[in-house]
């Protein structure tokens, strides 16, 4: 069987290397399929890990009290006209509320930092409390965070992220350095390990953090405030409760009125992302099916023209002893060889496809979908080899062989 | 004891509603070692005794006995599987098959009988060297004269070591040198005891057999066996 086997697949690939601009033509449908189907799932893979980095940055366990909405159906315009978020209002909840683990409150510009010669632009500044080191997931790299005492004093002390260290401090020490925040000066006390992009768009590492005491004194004009609040994972229900109405009390909402402040959380992130997924996953499966259906009909088309054109040599081997499982066996392998031959070539596509992904999102082609995509190809080439390939088999010998 | 023996053989076709009789009540018995010319006039019914006795088709009605196996009351893979061991073909198109090389056109019938690949190489070079083209093993046809042509088409009929080589009009389609280097040859497979069969409307390729059977419409005319 298996000498058969070899001289089935033998023939193939000369009936596919001796037609290889048909061949190529006819695969086309398979390899778009194959191309939108793991170019989907390497796309959908990049935005997972993205997306699971970038909500390990929000936590799971943490509140964010804001003016503004971060989902919903609000006009910008009414947020506009919140109240700021006080931050003082940072220690009376810290001080009542029973979930609240940390409290650290956050004001926040955006402005370019400089060391000599070399500047960086864009950089977002967070000052806030030390309790922010404890709430964040990303670690100090090197150095330290400032201390309790430094949160609420002017001291100009900064911790870096990435971007600031590799822009200002290419091949040196950044630690015990001085480097100027719009026009003031800061020494760096501490390095926060890379974080990435966070859904791909900005970078986490183009922050500075400092002690929010200072942000105020220097920089409080054009920030924005808010409150982070990480408590007990396991009572986000009651924990949101209980800040929305003390919240509430602080700022002295009248029972009918609606919140005048914003309590974000990850969680809408996720049902956004699920959506976007799904988006995604459904169209490319779209495309892919609609793809494959008509690279399909194409195959077994040209499959219906190959056994007309080799009439004769089927007539010959029939003669020579080959039964119609021998024959049907030969034709499927030649529909499946187009097949496999496009799924191939889309592979190979989606791999450098792959590779300008992975400049947005860092990715991976999954192993999984592709063997998946393979399997796919031959079941392609299986569905629509098996009509020409049963014409073939049922040929009468004789007919065949007087075929001109 | 007889080979092939048809007994009281028809084959009938229904052409536009009127019955054609290709065929219509033959007996033949062909014993082995026997070297046969089938001839007739076109539409004598010549072909499709070729083809019967070929299992290429079965009887409407009659006994076909190919070696005590009941060749009429076989399936399409029985049939096949008859062909590929105890019959060789020698078509007048020679119809080998035009990408691959004469060693491979050769070991086809081998890979139809599930032969292993070495065992295989040896029987088609022992084959290709029996017809004299021991030296042509990997040309492909286009690269191979007429003559050279049926000779591998030969050596291809002879690899399984068939008990008939059927051929049909093997000189048609050759000029009359090769076609007489090639009824050489198969006066020499006879010598071998091979039993060998021609179709052949043309007298001079009658005669190198030592039987000869002629067909008027769909029976059997004349059976002349040549004094051995």
């Amino acid at each position: 069987m298996l000498s058969l086997f070899l001289e089935n697949f033998r023939i193939s690939l000369t009936a596919v290397l001796a037609n290889k601009m048909r061949s190529l033509l006819t695969a086309l449908g398979v390899v778009i399929g194959i191309l939108a189907v793991t170019l989907m799932g390497t796309l959908i893979s990049g935005l997972d890990r993205s997306f699971e980095q970038s909500m390990e940055f929000l936590g799971k366990d943490v509140l964010y009290i804001r003016k503004f909405e971060w989902f919903g159906d609000k006009e910008w315009w009414e947020m506009r006209n919140r109240p700021n978020i006080k931050i003082k209002h940072a220690d009376l909840l810290r001080d009542r509320s029973q979930y609240a683990k940390y409290v650290a409150p956050v004001s926040e510009w955006y402005t370019s930092v400089k060391r000599g010669n070399d500047d960086i632009s864009g950089v977002r500044v967070t000052g806030t409390t030390n309790e922010y080191a404890l709430i964040s997931t990303a670690e100090i790299d090197k150095g330290r965070f400032f201390s309790n005492s430094e949160s609420r004093s002017g001291s100009r002390v900064a911790v870096i992220g990435k971007d600031i260290k590799d822009a200002l401090f290419e091949n040196e020490q950044a630690i015990g350095n001085k480097i100027r925040i719009g026009n003031y000066t800061f020494r760096v006390i501490g390095e926060v390990e890379k974080q990435g992009k966070f859904l791909g768009m900005f970078s986490l590492d183009k922050q500075i953090i400092i002690p929010i005491g200072t942000h105020q004194r220097l920089f409080t004009r054009r920030s924005w405030t808010g409150i982070n609040v990480k408590v007990d994972g396991t009572q986000m229900e009651n924990a949101s409760e209980e800040i929305t109405a003390m919240m509430r009390q602080l700022r002295h909402i009248r029972p009918m009125d609606e919140n005048n402040f914003a309590l974000n959380k990850q969680d809408p992130f996720k049902e956004q992302y699920a959506m976007i997924k799904l988006a995604i996953g459904g169209t490319g499966l779209f495309i892919t099916i609609l793809s494959l259906v008509v690279g399909g009909i194409g195959i077994a088309n040209i499959m219906f023209v190959t056994v007309k054109e080799r009439t004769r040599e089927i007539g010959v081997r029939k003669a020579l002893g080959a039964t119609p499982k021998m024959i049907l066996a030969q034709f499927l392998m030649e529909s499946v060889t187009i097949c496999l031959f496009g799924g191939l070539l889309g592979m190979g596509l989606a791999w450098g496809g792959s590779f300008i992904i992975d400049q947005f999102f860092p990715s991976d082609m999954p192993l999984g979908l592709a063997m998946t995509a393979l399997g796919l190809s031959t079941v392609v080439g299986v569905v629509s080899g098996l009509a020409p390939s049963y014409k073939a088999a049922k040929l009468d010998p004789i007919d065949a062989l007087r075929y001109e | 004891m007889s080979l092939i023996s048809l007994k009281d053989i028809y084959k009938i076709y229904n052409v536009g509603g009127e019955e054609v009789r290709a065929l219509d009540g033959v007996d033949v018995t062909i014993k082995e070692n026997e070297y046969l010319a089938i001839m007739g006039p076109s539409g004598s019914g010549k072909s499709t005794l070729m083809n019967m006795i070929g299992c290429l088709d079965t009887p409407s009605s009659g006994l076909y006995e190919f070696e005590g196996e009941m060749v009429h009351e076989m399936d399409d893979n029985q049939l096949a599987s008859i062909r590929n061991r105890k019959i060789g073909f020698v078509f007048q198109t020679f119809n080998l098959l035009p990408k691959a090389t004469a060693q491979h056109n050769v070991e086809i019938p081998l890979i139809y009988g599930n032969v292993r690949r070495d065992q295989r190489q040896s029987m088609a070079a022992e084959a290709l060297e029996s017809v004299g083209l021991g030296d042509r093993m990997h040309h492909r046809p286009n690269e191979l004269s007429g003559g050279q042509r049926q000779r591998v088409a030969i050596a291809r009929a002879l690899v399984n070591h068939p008990s008939i080589i059927l051929a049909d009009e093997p000189t048609g389609n050759l000029d009359s040198k090769s076609g007489r280097e090639i009824m050489e040859i198969f006066d020499a497979l006879h010598e071998m005891g091979n039993t060998i069969i021609l179709v052949t409307h043309e007298d001079y390729i009658a005669s190198h057999a030592n039987r000869t059977i002629r067909l008027f419409d769909g029976k059997v005319k004349d059976d002349i066996s040549a004094a051995a």
